[in-house]
């Protein structure tokens, strides 16, 4: 069985973002680096794929400058067996479609049984890259994942809907998934794993040698969020807090007027 | 006349006694040899460990701890009876080498005795008060162990066996003295050089003599077989630790005190990393399980232990020999409870109250570094989510690591990135540069070295996390990470003096990182402060207050600094009232040991534990050297709900309140 597991390097969300000088996209100085999120939580499945059928190959493929490459290495040293760098440092210029196109590409050649993405990344937080990939391919997508199994080429899956629903899911494979939160604990990487990880194959391919295709989407502006007047939280009894409250609408706002 | 008397009395001194005695004593040293020969084995099946350089510092250690009993002494009424008893016994054994060297070799050879006139009285009464001491030391003991039984002391047969036999031996010495005195010292002068024996005598006064020449005879050989018995069976019980415990004493860790050994990471032939089976341990760890006599005192100290958490250090020291001696194979973690081995908070009262001078923190954080390193298993999710946060940021509370400097913004202090010509570096650890409560510690700590014209420096967003916390929890291979790029600061700005604020910072600067390499001058705060106030760099104007102070154990146990910040505390004009547990007894506030990073969810709360101690001072201040203790104490002076009357501060708080200005 032949996995592949996107993942993507986003900076840390604690960091203190600020806008880059061409003001589409965040400065990087300081900023500390990790693994997206939900791709966590995909290669985590992915690895747990992998142990379950036992003969399985499983590559983990991130687009970006040298820097990912630190990350490809967690994601091997959870269980990954190879690494597939595109080496592109203008990464973060690339749109969603752009991005599928490069993935989609090196996907096709290999024919993976198996696709796993992270629901989406937190910094673009787009979700579009694995389902387009999905499209390019060919073969079903099944989204915000949950619960996952598979079994004799089918997967079986609950996906997350709104307010709380579920849905249960299946398709046979070869087949793309995207990942959510709650769908499993990724796995702390030992040591053993992590020294033999160091010596996994990885492969760099500059961005060129996969004939990329222009962006649909231009990034035009970005700008921090406007500043806003903070809450005010209100305190004591249920009487005294009513009080309160009418004297607040009727200073600051025109609402009992 | 000349006072002496005859050696071998009533028994004789030919073939027909020398022969079987020396035979059954032959024998009893055989048994003795073989079943210790077969412990060492045990013992050999953990990993080498060079535990016998600096032989002179470990053999006084070892007189010291023997003869004078230094460590069993540190509990007055228990340890004082055991001593006691000690040096009785000990005595009665002098003594009765004396008479073997006399009758069996000096005399039998030379014709020379020398138990005879002044020495022999001094003999005889020094040896009748011996044994005295030791059967009375020996009652109390055994008062104690069966009628008072203090909580968790646990009786098994060996104790039976081991009381029974000792008073049997000492009582009947004392019944064939008073019976051969009722024969030859009766109404002499003599007899009052032996007062317990004369006191015997006079209960066998009214006996003839065959009768007495009889009994005396045959408790003679009673005694000797039940001697033979308790040299044969030494190995068998806890009798072993005459033997073992110093052993212990002469392979004892020479320090630096609690430094945890480096794990090789770069070692390509490594398969395991920490211990899971007793063949990871050295077999020092596994003598350690002979050497344990059950006394308890660790467990009594043990803040998870007295929190109702499943640690007893005693207990996980003696499931180790249990292993060692039955199952060698077995894994530890089966028969030890993962969560006894989370609790540890490494606060090291354990070890440093421990008589026989086990090492048992060092064990715990072997067993947590192969939970961690090989299982990548950890306590709780938080933890993990601490050790990542720590990968990508540098601190477990995952702030963003180019804020770590913020806190210092309007202070008289630099980063070394801006001017490295500073007097000393801050190295101010995680807590105090981004925990709000605990930056006030930092604050003080740069307003206290300006006003003595110190010029600081701190790293900013190029200090990482020491890697303590890390460490202690079992992540060694995190903790190496950040050392690396501490020191590469260090040496990169060529850092003369490090002080810091926080005890484990101090601690793992101070002696964990001198094996990967730093060579820098490390104090903690206090240290540094009581030299900048002695020199009268630093000036505190005193103002009267009343508090208690709290001991950290890193600073205190860890590091044996006691003085200093209570010469701190005295130049603020502290009235201080010592908590009980105090100095090298102090309560942990339970953050040691990496557990700072997980959620305390197992029996009570050890912080809360400890702010009741402090309010029962009745001082409404309490005084701390720690950014973890300022932290815990925080939560469980609310959690126990004494906020009212009990506030926690840190010292550098106090004194900079106080600065002379």
């Amino acid at each position: 069985m032949k996995i592949l597991v996107c993942i993507k390097q986003v900076p840390d969300m604690e960091s203190r973002f600020k806008v880059n000088a061409a003001g589409n996209w965040y400065e990087e100085t300081d900023l500390a680096w990790r693994m997206n999120e939900y791709d966590e939580y995909a290669v985590e499945q992915a690895v747990q794929l992998k142990q379950q059928v036992g003969d399985a190959d499983l590559t983990v493929l991130c687009i970006g400058s040298d820097r990912v490459k630190e990350t490809m290495k967690k994601a091997l040293a959870m269980g990954c067996d190879r690494g597939f760098h595109i080496a592109d440092d203008d990464s973060y210029l690339k749109d969603p479609f752009a991005i599928a196109t490069l993935i989609a590409a090196y996907a096709k050649e290999q024919s993976f049984d198996l696709i796993f993405t992270g629901m989406q990344s937190q910094d673009r937080g787009s979700g579009q890259v694995g389902v387009l990939v999905a499209e390019m391919l060919g073969i079903p997508s099944l989204t915000t994942l949950v619960e996952f199994s598979y079994a004799d080429g089918t997967v079986n899956a609950k996906r997350e809907l709104e307010g709380g629903i579920k849905a249960k899911v299946s398709c046979a494979t070869p087949a793309l998934v995207t990942c959510q939160l709650g769908l499993n604990t990724p796995r702390y990487p030992t040591l053993p794993n992590i020294m033999k990880a160091k010596k996994k194959e990885m492969i760099s391919t500059p961005v060129a040698d996969l004939n990329p295709e222009a962006s649909l989407l231009e990034v035009l502006q970005v700008t921090p969020p406007e500043k806003k007047g903070g809450g005010l939280i209100l305190e004591g009894d249920p009487a005294d807090l009513a009080d309160q409250l009418i004297k607040l609408l009727k200073e600051k706002t025109t609402a009992l007027a | 006349m000349e006072y002496s008397r005859e050696i071998y009395w009533n028994v004789g001194h030919g073939a027909a006694t020398l022969v079987p005695m020396y035979l059954l004593s032959f024998v009893a040293v055989a048994i003795l040899v073989y079943l210790f020969a077969r412990r060492i084995k045990i013992y050999k099946q953990g990993l080498p460990l060079n535990r016998t350089d600096q032989l002179p510092q470990r053999v006084s250690a070892m007189i010291k701890n023997v003869l004078l009993q230094s460590k069993v002494l540190n509990v007055r009424g228990p340890g004082l009876a055991h001593a006691l008893f000690f040096w009785g016994f000990f005595i009665l054994f002098l003594g009765t080498c004396l008479i073997f060297l006399q009758a069996d070799f000096t005399d039998l050879f030379f014709g020379i005795k020398f138990l005879k006139g002044p020495f022999y009285l001094f003999f005889s009464l020094i040896l009748d008060i011996a044994g005295l001491i030791a059967i009375l030391m020996l009652l109390g003991l055994l008062i104690r162990r069966y009628e008072v039984r203090p909580p968790g002391l646990e009786n098994s047969a060996d104790d039976i066996i081991m009381h029974g036999l000792l008073l049997t031996i000492l009582i009947s010495g004392f019944v064939i003295e008073g019976v051969r005195m009722a024969v030859t010292e009766s109404g002499t002068s003599l007899a009052l050089w032996s007062p317990v024996g004369l006191g015997v005598a006079k209960l066998f006064a009214n006996l003839d003599e065959t009768t007495l020449l009889g009994l005396h005879s045959n408790l003679w050989w009673f005694h000797l077989l039940m001697v033979i018995i308790f040299i044969a069976i030494i190995p068998l019980t806890k009798f072993r630790h005459i033997f073992t415990t110093s052993a212990n004493y002469l392979f004892t860790d020479l320090g630096p005190k609690g430094l945890v050994p480096t794990l090789d990471m770069e070692d390509e032939e490594a398969e395991t990393f920490g211990t899971a089976l007793i063949t990871d341990m050295s077999w020092k760890d596994l003598l350690d399980a002979d050497a344990c006599t059950s006394c308890k005192r660790c467990q009594d100290r043990c803040p998870a232990w007295t929190t109702d958490k499943p640690l007893s250090p005693m207990k996980i020291v003696q499931q180790i020999g249990e292993i060692a001696e039955i199952s060698p194979t077995t894994p530890l973690l089966g028969a030890i409870e993962k969560d006894a081995i989370w609790s540890c908070t490494t606060c090291r009262a354990c070890q440093e109250i421990c008589p026989a001078n086990i090492e048992h923190v060092n064990k715990i954080v072997d067993m947590r570094r192969n939970l961690v390193l090989m299982e990548g298993e950890f306590p709780g999710e938080e933890v993990m989510t601490a050790m990542e946060n720590t990968e990508v940021n540098g601190n477990p509370l995952g702030i963003a690591f180019a804020s770590r400097g913020d806190w210092a913004e309007g202070l008289p202090v630099v980063t070394l990135e801006q001017n490295s010509d500073v007097d000393i570096l801050y190295y101010v650890g995680c807590y105090a540069s981004f925990d709000k409560r605990n930056q006030a510690i930092a604050r003080a700590f740069i307003q206290l070295c300006d006003a003595a014209g110190v010029k600081v420096g701190i790293l900013g967003k190029e200090e990482k996390c020491c890697g303590e916390p890390m460490r202690k929890m079992g992540n060694e291979y995190l903790y190496q990470m950040q050392a690396a790029e501490n020191i590469e600061q260090f040496n990169n700005y060529g850092i003369k003096q490090i002080v810091t604020t926080c005890p484990h910072c101090f601690n793992t600067l101070n002696k964990d990182y001198r094996d990967l390499g730093l060579d820098v001058d490390v104090s903690h705060y206090t240290e540094y402060l009581a030299e900048l106030l002695e020199q009268g760099r630093l000036k505190v104007t005193p103002q009267a207050f009343d508090c208690t102070y709290h001991d950290s154990c890193y600073l205190g146990r860890y590091n044996d600094i006691y003085q200093a910040p209570r010469t701190l505390l005295a130049a603020a004009g502290a009235q201080l009232t010592e908590m009980e547990k105090h100095r090298a007894e102090s309560f942990c506030c339970s953050a040691g040991g990496g557990r700072i990073l997980a959620d305390e969810n197992i029996g009570s709360r050890i912080s809360e534990k400890r702010a009741q101690m402090a309010a029962e001072t009745g001082a409404p201040t309490l005084i701390s050297n720690c950014p973890f203790c300022l932290t815990m104490f925080e939560d469980g002076i609310k959690g126990a709900e004494l906020d009212e009357q009990l506030q926690p501060k840190d010292l550098a708080e106090i004194l900079v309140e106080r600065l002379a200005g």
